[in-house]
This record gives C-alpha cells, sequence and structure tokens, in this order.
C-alpha cells in the first residue's frame, strides 16, 4: 500500500510530474481526475449540507415550526396591508357610518375603536411598524453588541479594558429612560424609535459575545493560526466571528421581542411616531379612552395578544435554533 | 483476601445512533487470585477501561454486561445497592485516570481521603480524629508532607495529585486496587516515583493490583502478569517477562516494538512502525552545518503572583540544515516556551540573541509573519489546533490565505497532505477533524504547517497523545520530512525514546537551562551529566519488574 503513497509529492518539490497531483496515479481518486474540482466548492458543498441537517432538525421541533407559522402569518399580513386593507379604511373621516366601540361580530370581526375603525385593520398597519421596528432595532443592537463583545474579548490591555468599561457603562444605563430621553431629543419617528432602542440594548450581547469569545481566543486552533502567521482581521474574521455567530443569532431571536415590546413601550408612552400606526399605538389610543375600564376588552386584548403572539413565536422559533447550535440542552 | 475473576465477559453499549449497539469487550476471561498483579495493555478503543469498570459496577447505564464478574467469588450484579457500596473501597478500590479531573478543585485534598474513609469505614476510623490521624497516615505511606493536607489540587503538581489518589485507593485498606493510566500524564522521573511507590505498597501488604495502560514497558516494570487487549479481545496472556521479551502474537510484537529500548541499535533512527513513510530521494537529505536557527543567551521570564520567574536562563541552541533536534527535559522545564520564543511568540529577556538564516529575528508584524512563512510549529494537542467547525481543506489552506499565497492553490493542498502521508488526499479534503483519528488529525495538523514550505518545523510533543502505533508512523514521517526535504527540526518531547528513534542532536533541559547538548549517540550511550543519568534511568524497560527490581 505504502508503495503508491510517494512521500516526494510534497510541496518542496512543486513541479515533478505533469499536471496536477489531483490527478496522480491512483484510479480511487475520481474527483482528482476533475481539474474543475477546486476547494471552494468543497467547501460550499459542505456548508451546504451542514444547513440541510440543521434544517431536519429544526423542522422536528414542533413549537418551532408553529412559531414559524405565525411569523410568517404576521409578515405577510404586514407586507399585504395595504392589498388586503386600503389605507382608507384608516381615514377616520371616511367611517362615519361605522357604529364607534362595536363589540366583535360578524361585521366587525375583532370589534372598532372610539373613531369606529375596524380593529383588525389598525392590527394589520400595526404589524409594519411593530415589526419593522423590532427587527431593525434587534439588528443594530445586535452589531453594535457583535462587534464591540469581540473587540472586549480579542484585544487585551488599555483598548480591550476601555471597551469594557463602555460595555459596562450601557449595561448599569436604566435603558428605558435613555431611550426615552433619545427619542424626545431627537426628531420624532420610526427611525429615533429603532436607534433608541437598539443604542440601549447591546450591551448585554455583547457581555455574551465577549464571553464566548474569551473561551474561543484560548482554543489552540487560534494559537496555531497565529504560527501560521495571521493578524487580528484573519483571526477575528474568520475564527472567531464564526464561532460566536450562532450564538449571536440565538439571541437575536430571542431580543426580537423585547424590542417590540420596547417599541410598544415607547409609542405607549407617547414617544412613538403618531401619524403611523403600531401596535403601542393602539394601547396607547385605548388606555386614552379608558377602554379598559369601560368594558371595551377588544380594544386592549386584540393589540396585546398581537403582541404576545409574535413575541412568543420569536422565542419559540430562537429556543429551536439553540438547540441546535448547542446540543446538551436538546435532551432538556 | 479477595479474589477477581472475568469469567467470559462481554460489554456491550446500546447507542441510539446509526452506528447500533457498540461492542467494547468480547468474551474476555481474566483471573486475579489474591495478592497477584495484573497489567492490561491496549490501544484506545481496545475496552479496557470499560472491563475494569465493570468490576465494581460503575458502568453507564447504556452498558449490558454478559458473563460473570466475581468478587470475592461474588457475583458482582447481583449485589444490592448497598452490599456494593460496601465493597466499593473497602474491598477494591480505583485509582482513575487524570488525578487532574478526579479530584474537587474547591476542597482541601486531605479532605477529600477522609471523605472516603467516612463513607466507608468499617467501624475502624469511627471518630474524626481517628480519620484525621489514618490520613496523615497515609499521606506519609505516599510520601507526602502532612502539610500537603491542606493544599488544594491547583497548588499540587501532577505527580503530587498522583499520590494523593493513591493515597486515597489505600484509605480503607483494600484487598485490590485498580489503576487506570496512573502515570499517563506524568514525565519519567514522576512516573517513575509513582510505580516504585504504588509497587512497594502492593508487595508490602499483599494487595493485588489490577493496572491498566497503553504502554507496555510501564506494566510490566510493575506487574508480574500481562494481559494484551485489543478491539474488546484478548490477544494474549502470560507472564510479564514472557509476554513482552518473546510475544506470540503479531500484534503483541507490535505494541512491545512501539517504545524503543534506548541504546538498541536495532531502533536507532528507525522508528518501528507498520506504515514507513516512503523516504523518495535516492540521496537523502543528512544534516548539515548550515545554520538555520539559532539562540544566543536566551532567556525568558514571567510574572507571576510570586514575582518574576525565569523559565528560561541564557540558552544556546543552534539548528543545522536537515537536523533534527530533540529537546529533552521535565515537564515545567521550560522547554514549550524556549521553542515559542525561538517562534517569536513570547517576549524574550534583553540581551537574548534570536536570529534566522544570519539574520535577527524580526520585530514587526509583516516582517515576522513572512518569518512564520519559514519556521512552522505544530502545537502539542492535534485535536485541539483544529477548528472544529472547519473542513480538512480549510485547515491545509488556511495558512496560504493568511500568507497570501494565491495561485495553485488546491495542488499545493493536496500536495501538502500527501507529503503529511494523509493518502489519498482527495477522500479527506471535506471530513471535519471529529470524523478523524488522532494520528490523521496530527497529519492534517503537519500537512498545514507543510503547506507552506517551511525550511523548520518546530514540533511540540508531537506523539504525547496518540497511541503506540500511531506515534511509530508520525516519527517516520518526521524522518522522511527531513530525507526528502531537507527540512530542520527541533522536536520538544519527554521522552527520551523519541529522541533515540529520530534525532540528530538533543539537548537536555532542566529547570530552563541545557545541561547537556550533544550527538544522541553520545549523550544517551554515555551521558556526562547526572540529570541526563537520571532521566535515563527513569525509564521504564520491557520485563523484569525492572523499575521495582533495580530500586
Amino acid at each position: 500500500m505504502s508503495a503508491d503513497t510517494p512521500a516526494e509529492a510534497g510541496p518542496g518539490s512543486p513541479s515533478n510530474g505533469p499536471g496536477p497531483r489531483g490527478s496522480g496515479p491512483r484510479g480511487a481518486a475520481p474527483r482528482g481526475a476533475n481539474p474543475a474540482v477546486d476547494g471552494a466548492k468543497l467547501v460550499r458543498e459542505r456548508r451546504l449540507n451542514n444547513a440541510k441537517k440543521n434544517w431536519a432538525l429544526f423542522r422536528s421541533d414542533v413549537p418551532a415550526l408553529i412559531g414559524a407559522v405565525v411569523l410568517l402569518f404576521f409578515v405577510v399580513i404586514a407586507v399585504a396591508a395595504p392589498l388586503i386593507a386600503p389605507a382608507t379604511m384608516l381615514d377616520v373621516t371616511k367611517q362615519l357610518d361605522v357604529p364607534r366601540y362595536a363589540p366583535p361580530s360578524l361585521d366587525h370581526p375583532l370589534g372598532t375603536d372610539d373613531l369606529g375603525r375596524e380593529m383588525w385593520v389598525r392590527i394589520l398597519w400595526g404589524a409594519r411598524v411593530s415589526i419593522l421596528v423590532g427587527v431593525a432595532a434587534t439588528v443594530m443592537s445586535m452589531v453594535i453588541g457583535t462587534i464591540m463583545g469581540l473587540a472586549a474579548g480579542h484585544f487585551t490591555g488599555l483598548f480591550g479594558g476601555i471597551i469594557m468599561r463602555l460595555i459596562d457603562f450601557f449595561i448599569v444605563l436604566p435603558s428605558l429612560l435613555l431611550a426615552i430621553v433619545l427619542s424626545s431629543v431627537l426628531e420624532r419617528g420610526v427611525f429615533t424609535i429603532v436607534v433608541a432602542i437598539g443604542l440601549t440594548s447591546w450591551a448585554s450581547t455583547a457581555r455574551i459575545v465577549r464571553s464566548q469569545t474569551l473561551s474561543v481566543e484560548s482554543r489552540l486552533y487560534i494559537e496555531r493560526a497565529r504560527i501560521l502567521g495571521a493578524g487580528h482581521r484573519h483571526i477575528l474574521f474568520r475564527h472567531l466571528l464564526p464561532a460566536v455567530m450562532p450564538l449571536v443569532l440565538a439571541n437575536t431571536t430571542l431580543t426580537v421581542g423585547g424590542a417590540i415590546i420596547a417599541e410598544s413601550t415607547l409609542s405607549f408612552l407617547g414617544l412613538g411616531d403618531t401619524s403611523k400606526e403600531s401596535w403601542g399605538t393602539i394601547l396607547k389610543n385605548s388606555m386614552d379612552v379608558s377602554a379598559a375600564t369601560s368594558g371595551y376588552w377588544w380594544y386592549v386584548l386584540t393589540p396585546g395578544i398581537a403582541i404576545l403572539l409574535v413575541v412568543l413565536a420569536f422565542t419559540m422559533v430562537g429556543r429551536a435554533f439553540e438547540a441546535i447550535i448547542n446540543p446538551a440542552l436538546r435532551s432538556r | 483476601m479477595t479474589d477477581l475473576q472475568f469469567e467470559d465477559v462481554s460489554i456491550t453499549y446500546r447507542s441510539s445512533s446509526t452506528r447500533g449497539d457498540v461492542v467494547a469487550v468480547e468474551n474476555v476471561s481474566l483471573d486475579l487470585p489474591a495478592g497477584a498483579t495484573l497489567g492490561i495493555a491496549g490501544e484506545s478503543g481496545s475496552g479496557k477501561s470499560t472491563l475494569i469498570m465493570s468490576a465494581l459496577r460503575l458502568l453507564p447505564k447504556s452498558a449490558r454486561l454478559d458473563g460473570r464478574v466475581l468478587l470475592g467469588g461474588q457475583d458482582v450484579r447481583e449485589l444490592s445497592f448497598g452490599q456494593i457500596r460496601a465493597v466499593r473501597w473497602a474491598q477494591a478500590s480505583i485509582v482513575f485516570q487524570g488525578a487532574l479531573h478526579s479530584l474537587n478543585p474547591v476542597r482541601e485534598v486531605g479532605q477529600q481521603i477522609i471523605e472516603a474513609l467516612e463513607h466507608h469505614s468499617k467501624g475502624t476510623w469511627t471518630t474524626p480524629q481517628k480519620r484525621q490521624d489514618r490520613m496523615f497516615e497515609l499521606l506519609a505511606e505516599v510520601n507526602l508532607e502532612a502539610a500537603k493536607s491542606s493544599a488544594y489540587p491547583h497548588e499540587l503538581s501532577g505527580g503530587q495529585k498522583q499520590r494523593i489518589m493513591i493515597a486515597m485507593a489505600l484509605a480503607c485498606e483494600p484487598d485490590i486496587i485498580i489503576a487506570d493510566e496512573p502515570t499517563t500524564a506524568l514525565d519519567v522521573i514522576v512516573q517513575k516515583q509513582i510505580l516504585t511507590g504504588l509497587a512497594r505498597l502492593v508487595a508490602e501488604r499483599g494487595i493485588s493490583l489490577l493496572m491498566i495502560s497503553h504502554d507496555l514497558a510501564v506494566l510490566s516494570a510493575v506487574c508480574a502478569d500481562l494481559a494484551i487487549m485489543r478491539d474488546g479481545r484478548l490477544v494474549e496472556f502470560g507472564p510479564s517477562d514472557e509476554v513482552c521479551l518473546a510475544p506470540r502474537e503479531d500484534y503483541t510484537k507490535q505494541l512491545a516494538g512501539a517504545f524503543p529500548q534506548i541504546g538498541d541499535p536495532e531502533s536507532r533512527l528507525r522508528p518501528k512502525t507498520q506504515r514507513p513513510a516512503e523516504v523518495a530521494r535516492a540521496e537523502p537529505f543528512t544534516m548539515t552545518d548550515e545554520v538555520v536557527l539559532e539562540a544566543k543567551d536566551l532567556s525568558v521570564s514571567f510574572d507571576t503572583r510570586r514575582g518574576r520567574e525565569r523559565a528560561v536562563r541564557g540558552v544556546d541552541l543552534v539548528l543545522r540544515k536537515a537536523e533534527i533536534l530533540a529537546v529533552v527535559g521535565q515537564s515545567g522545564s521550560g522547554k514549550t516556551t524556549l521553542a515559542r520564543s525561538l517562534l517569536g511568540l513570547q517576549e524574550v529577556e534583553e540581551g537574548s540573541q534570536r536570529s534566522f538564516a544570519g539574520k535577527p529575528l524580526p520585530r514587526k508584524a509583516k516582517a515576522l509573519r513572512t518569518f512564520r512563512r519559514q519556521v512552522q510549529m505544530i502545537l502539542q494537542d492535534p485535536a485541539g489546533s483544529l477548528n472544529p467547525k472547519r473542513s480538512v481543506y480549510e485547515a491545509v489552506v488556511e495558512g496560504l490565505r493568511v500568507q497570501g499565497i494565491r495561485d495553485r492553490e488546491y495542488e499545493r493542498v493536496v500536495g501538502a497532505l500527501e507529503a503529511a502521508e494523509l493518502t489519498p488526499a482527495e477522500d479527506y479534503l471535506e471530513s471535519i477533524p471529529q470524523e478523524l483519528s488522532g494520528g490523521q488529525r496530527q497529519r492534517v495538523v503537519i500537512a498545514g504547517a507543510l503547506a507552506l514550505d517551511p525550511q523548520v518545523l518546530i514540533a511540540d510533543e508531537p506523539v504525547a497523545s496518540l497511541d503506540a502505533s500511531v506515534r511509530g508512523e508520525i516519527l517516520s514521517l518526521f524522518l522522511a520530512l527531513k530525507k526528502n526535504l531537507g527540512m530542520s527540526a527541533l522536536i520538544i518531547t519527554h521522552d527520551l525514546g523519541l529522541a533515540w528513534n529520530i534525532a540528530d542532536t538533543v539537548a537536555v533541559m532542566k529547570s530552563g537551562e541545557i545541561v547537556e547538548y550533544g550527538e544522541v549517540d553520545r549523550v544517551l550511550s554515555d551521558p556526562q551529566h547526572e540529570y541526563t543519568q537520571e532521566l535515563l534511568a527513569a525509564v521504564p524497560r520491557l520485563g523484569s519488574q525492572s523499575l521495582v527490581r533495580n530500586e
């Protein structure tokens, strides 16, 4: 056997024999015979296989599938809102013949509000802002958190110390207070809410990313990369980032829920964009007319249940992601 | 006195994975009469640990045991929980593999010995005072000062921790001691201390000893009988000298030959292996006078809690082209620090000189990167040196990408893998590290270094974590790389046999200083420094309970 494994074919003698070594004397190497095969393709194939395996795991998780279906439902109605219910249905001046405070019935599936608008139309349009803000704020918080966490974990000395103190500063800052200040100082609008939530919620992510970075940083393969001559950029983006990414993704789905609730809180406090529907705005309107004490339960419950459903769905999907990344959680 | 008998024992692990049930032990019958010493040798996966765990019913729930395990004539399976609890430690006790993980890190070791007494005392050590006295007695028996009883595990060295484990095993005066690889992580000198201590206790008290190890020499140094296991089956059984010196089975010969006898000309520059690496050059490279890597007056210090500690003190070292230099020493002698500083991974003290090909080592990041193209290092643990999420191809290509070598990437990777004798290379490109054996992983790590076409390879304990048969393969690969490519290598090891197997020159290190440095034949055949002599004497030799008798 060892006769046809020439050790001479090493990198020290790069040009002995014609053609690539892949098409060497062994007949048992069909892939090597094909010169089109290159390393990058192999890597892509393996990643695809991994993705397939993870998808199979995800599919076998019933709560995650239910969560995914609920999410899909809300995303579809949010995107298709203008088609399902034209914007005129929200115009108060067009709703003069509709009864106000109508309880849910066949004519008014989710009831109507104090201005005669259909609740289901408001939920539909509110989903656009609520989900957009939830996702956008989460993405912002994740990007900041990952960058800061990686930097704090990877760089030692003064630089790492300064970043760590910055993270600590944002952790101890009362985030709701900061969000209220930001959204009252900045111009009113959806973007402001996104910034306010994003800027106040990244610190805990950074902490998690940092601790994961520290544990990966001490692995031998990081040392090996250094020996191969790798600099900070290679180690940060080729080893550390892929290693913390699954954690960040799992954290993302769990944070979206929090961000949606934060958006509702800010809108409820009247700090959102009052010209746009959002579930928090609906809740605020319901409080303005004392819906809960006047017995208009549908006015309070519908936006509340919508928030609950979306947050729950994100959490269920997030838990499934976590279980895929961390097999030890599966049996729990 | 208690006998231990394994009667036609088979142990199967139920597994829900696609592999189905795994048979770990198959139809093994062994006898350990009272007062006997028996060694079981085998490579990882041979089922030897599983077998001895069954003696005290310590197997996980997923294991099914067929046949009978008799302890003092009683079937272990038929004992009630209370009875087995009484048997554990009082009749038979275990020295577990890896003392580091078997001791509770947050309790004083003395308390941990007392714990064993509290749980299993047979009415002898009934009061705290008696238990305390017994604990000091035990520490004295394993040659530890009484003051060590209030130490925490992390404050003790590996050998001291192992002695605590042995003291714990002796605590309740058992009839049988079962030792699972008791010296694997230790260097030769500490290994000798532990083995002689263990053998003395066994002889004095008539305890029977069941010891398992992958190293035949270690077993034959202590045990009178030897059993060889492979893939769950018993391959050979007999008196230790007979099995070691006149083995009947091929597999036993292979195991016995894996660790060379220093001074034996047959194994000099010829590591024994079933799969030797091919030397393809008509005129293989041999050691030249051209100096590649040189260190002069190299010193390294660390800041520790107890102030500044000097790990390396004024070391002079020269590595020539196509030379294999082995740096030998006990753990803690500063070998690894020396290697890291030669590579520029470690800050050195003022006045230390390091040069490569006549030029001083660069300090700037970019120049250091180019330098590392020439000098590569292989880390101690192949399993940890590979990113578990990346395929073999990605692992090997990493160096090329880092160094900005873009042309003929695929050919270079395949070439490096074949130079590391991982063939056919194409079959392994997509594998991820978990799918490979220890030896294959080490080859991937070596290939990753070879892909850069370096002139010098520094290897830190390249075979310490590998099985005996794989050890020979990897060592012969190092020799082939030298002969085929003219590569120089600096190999760090605590294993003198490795130096005898492949090195041209050897440097013996003690407490950060090189005490003896010269040609392997001269240093190992005729050692001048007493430390070298001590190291050589501590290496266990095959047969005749050598360590015990020489004492």
